[in-house]
């Protein structure tokens, strides 16, 4: 980047000519008139002083300095006034305070200029790409939105074909393997094609879900609006994808996907620094997808947050495991963030893992009436319900982090899922009021990592083998609910 | 015909080197109101300090004459209110020359580009 480096070095000299005499000029001034209140101070002192007087430019001639106490004072614009040395002093302060100010003013514009040159120059070492600076770039891939089911056929095919092709560039740059080299030169009719594929697929999934609509509660609606949303989206549809039943990605897309998704599923992790073209180190950071959050009214003026992708994913993971849980923590599991540690806290109740409320919290209180965390009775769900409303803001930090893991897992035919053993809840959830379809109706996978069942949705996903749902359709207050537990067993 | 359009293109420019002209003139003169309108407020300010037992004195020409603190006060504040106006008046002729000056150049833009078409038929002729 040359034109930065004359600019930067254009503006320096000018500056500098510009403010240096001008610097310079004040600060003589400022001194001439320190010396002149030293002189005023001391003049009256005596009546009359013996001096030698300039006589023309090159004499002097002996003279007395008399009227010591009176000045003629220059006021400026042709004013004079006669005043005692210490008026004239007063004048002199009064004087002086006007050329501190203007030197204050010059200062500040010079740290202004010097705060510019150093933004220059850290441009220019950016440029060079040794400055130690790294360019981290996080591809947008879906939307985020929240609200209601939105329609879809969205024009999202321009910022995603921009992911796509970045993403292409990387591979390109990446190399990891030879496949994935030829990849990525596909070219973007490829993935247009690939694209309508997942269209087709979507519909498929959006008339299926319509058919488990009229029996769940809360039917995967939301996740295919959502996916249908995304439809242009081809890295956003895979996760969607894969966590609808039955359907799989076709084997050539998928490997594309392959390809593609390994720079995607860095996501958090920092890639290497690849060089892109302008020199300079780029971490590719991309966010957990997490692109959906709906609002669910549940009557009580409250509203839960739903994240649709750990659903699908959990989904995905539960279509793979099949049932095996593991219910204590799976040590194989690698920690890579925070939200790994909350996924090892994880209990088994009912053959199935149940996600801990707090990992601070031990495990007999989890027991207790306040935090009950098992799924297996209606009475549960309630008190789960009530309590989850609280830690609702936990449940977003989660979902959050834990996207990220699930993106990391999110299944493509090779890439080994070390969590999938695990499944944090079982997915079942009861949805207790009678939600009007029109307000999306989200279907929860289980959560990838342990996370507090806030939401009492049942999701029931037609292809992972799950609990029986659990109905309750009532609601009962917790204490209620204590009791009725208390009580029956 | 491209000769004719390089002719006007000429013309415009310097028109429009004129105009610029004009402006730096004006703005020059402001920049001296300026530095006139604070060297009045310190001398207005430093007659406050002063009082009325103080001789002042105005210089007009080689002679020094004697003035009355109040009539030189008064002088003083005449003078700034003069300044200011005229400060007004030429941020008003600065503001028209700029506009002037702006469609000026958009003439001579689109005269440049006129005659670098005329020039490229030209050549493309021969």
């Amino acid at each position: 980047m040359i034109v930065p480096l004359k600019l930067l070095n254009c503006s320096k000299n000018s500056f500098q000519k510009m403010i240096s005499p001008c610097l310079g000029h004040i600060t003589n001034v400022k001194g001439d008139y320190e010396v002149l209140e030293d002189r005023l101070k001391t003049l009256p002192d005596k009546v009359s002083y013996d001096i030698m007087v300039p006589f023309g430019p090159l004499a002097f001639m002996p003279g007395k300095l008399v009227h010591t106490n009176e000045i003629t004072v220059l006021l400026g614009d042709n004013w004079f006034a006669k005043c005692s040395a210490k008026q004239a002093q007063m004048l002199v302060e009064h004087r002086k305070k006007h050329v501190q100010s203007a030197l204050d003013d010059l200062h500040k514009t010079k740290k202004n200029f010097e705060a510019r040159v150093g933004f220059t120059e850290d441009l220019e070492k950016l440029s060079d790409g040794k400055g130690g600076y790294v360019d981290i770039r996080e591809e947008l891939e879906g939307v985020v939105c929240k609200g209601k089911r939105r329609v879809s056929l969205k024009p999202h095919s321009k910022p995603k074909t921009e992911a796509i092709v970045k993403m292409e560039e990387e591979e390109e740059e990446e190399m990891l393997n030879a496949e994935g080299s030829k990849r990525g030169v596909l070219s973007e009719e490829e993935l247009w094609a690939r694209l309508d594929e997942l269209e087709a697929q979507e519909q498929q999934e959006e008339e299926l879900d319509r058919r488990f609509d009229s029996a769940d509660t809360n039917g995967n609606d939301d996740t295919t609006s959502s996916s249908s949303e995304e439809e242009k989206d081809e890295e956003g549809d895979r996760p969607a994808e894969r966590s609808k039943g039955g359907t799989t990605m076709p084997l050539n897309g998928s490997q594309v996907d392959r390809t593609a998704l390994p720079p995607r599923d860095g996501g958090k992790e920092e890639q290497e620094d690849d060089e892109e073209d302008d020199g300079l180190p780029t971490i590719h950071f991309s966010h957990t997808v997490e692109p959906k959050k709906v609002r669910i009214n549940t009557g009580k003026n409250t509203t839960l947050k739903f994240s649709e992708m750990k659903e699908q994913k959990q989904q995905a993971k539960r279509k793979k495991n099949n049932g095996t849980s593991n219910g204590h923590s799976h040590h194989g599991l690698h920690i890579t963030s925070p939200t790994d540690i909350y996924r090892l806290f994880v209990d088994v109740k009912n053959g199935e893992p149940v996600p801990r409320k707090s990992i601070l919290k031990s495990r007999s209180r989890e027991n207790s009436v306040c935090s009950d965390t098992s799924e297996s009775s209606a009475a549960d769900f309630e008190e789960r319900r009530t309590l989850g409303r609280s830690p609702s803001h936990d449940d977003n930090t989660y979902s959050d982090t834990g996207s990220a893991i699930t993106e990391e897992d999110a299944p493509t035919g090779e890439l080994p899922v070390p969590t999938s053993r695990f499944q944090a809840f079982s997915g079942t959830v009861v949805e207790k009021e009678p939600i009007p379809l029109s307000v999306p109706q989200l279907t929860i996978a289980p959560p990838a990592l342990p996370t507090i069942p806030e939401r009492k949705l049942e999701e029931v996903v037609p292809e992972a083998p799950q609990e029986a749902p659990q109905e309750a359709p009532k609601r009962v207050s917790k204490f209620k609910a204590a009791r009725l537990q208390h009580k029956g067993p | 015909m491209a000769e004719a359009i390089q002719k006007k293109l000429q013309l415009e420019l310097e028109k429009y080197q004129q105009m610029q002209k004009d402006v730096s003139k004006s703005m020059s003169a402001r920049q001296k109101l300026e530095a006139q309108v604070t060297e009045n407020n310190i001398v207005k300010e430093e007659l406050d300090l002063l009082d009325t037992q103080n001789t002042v004195y105005k210089l007009i020409g080689p002679v020094l004459v004697k003035q009355d603190l109040e009539e030189a006060k008064a002088t003083v504040a005449k003078r700034l209110e003069y300044i200011n106006g005229e400060i007004q008046r030429y941020e008003m002729l600065l503001k028209d020359m700029e506009k002037k000056s702006e469609q000026h150049r958009e003439v001579l833009s689109s005269l440049q580009q006129e005659y670098q078409r005329a020039q490229g038929r030209a050549v493309g002729k021969v």
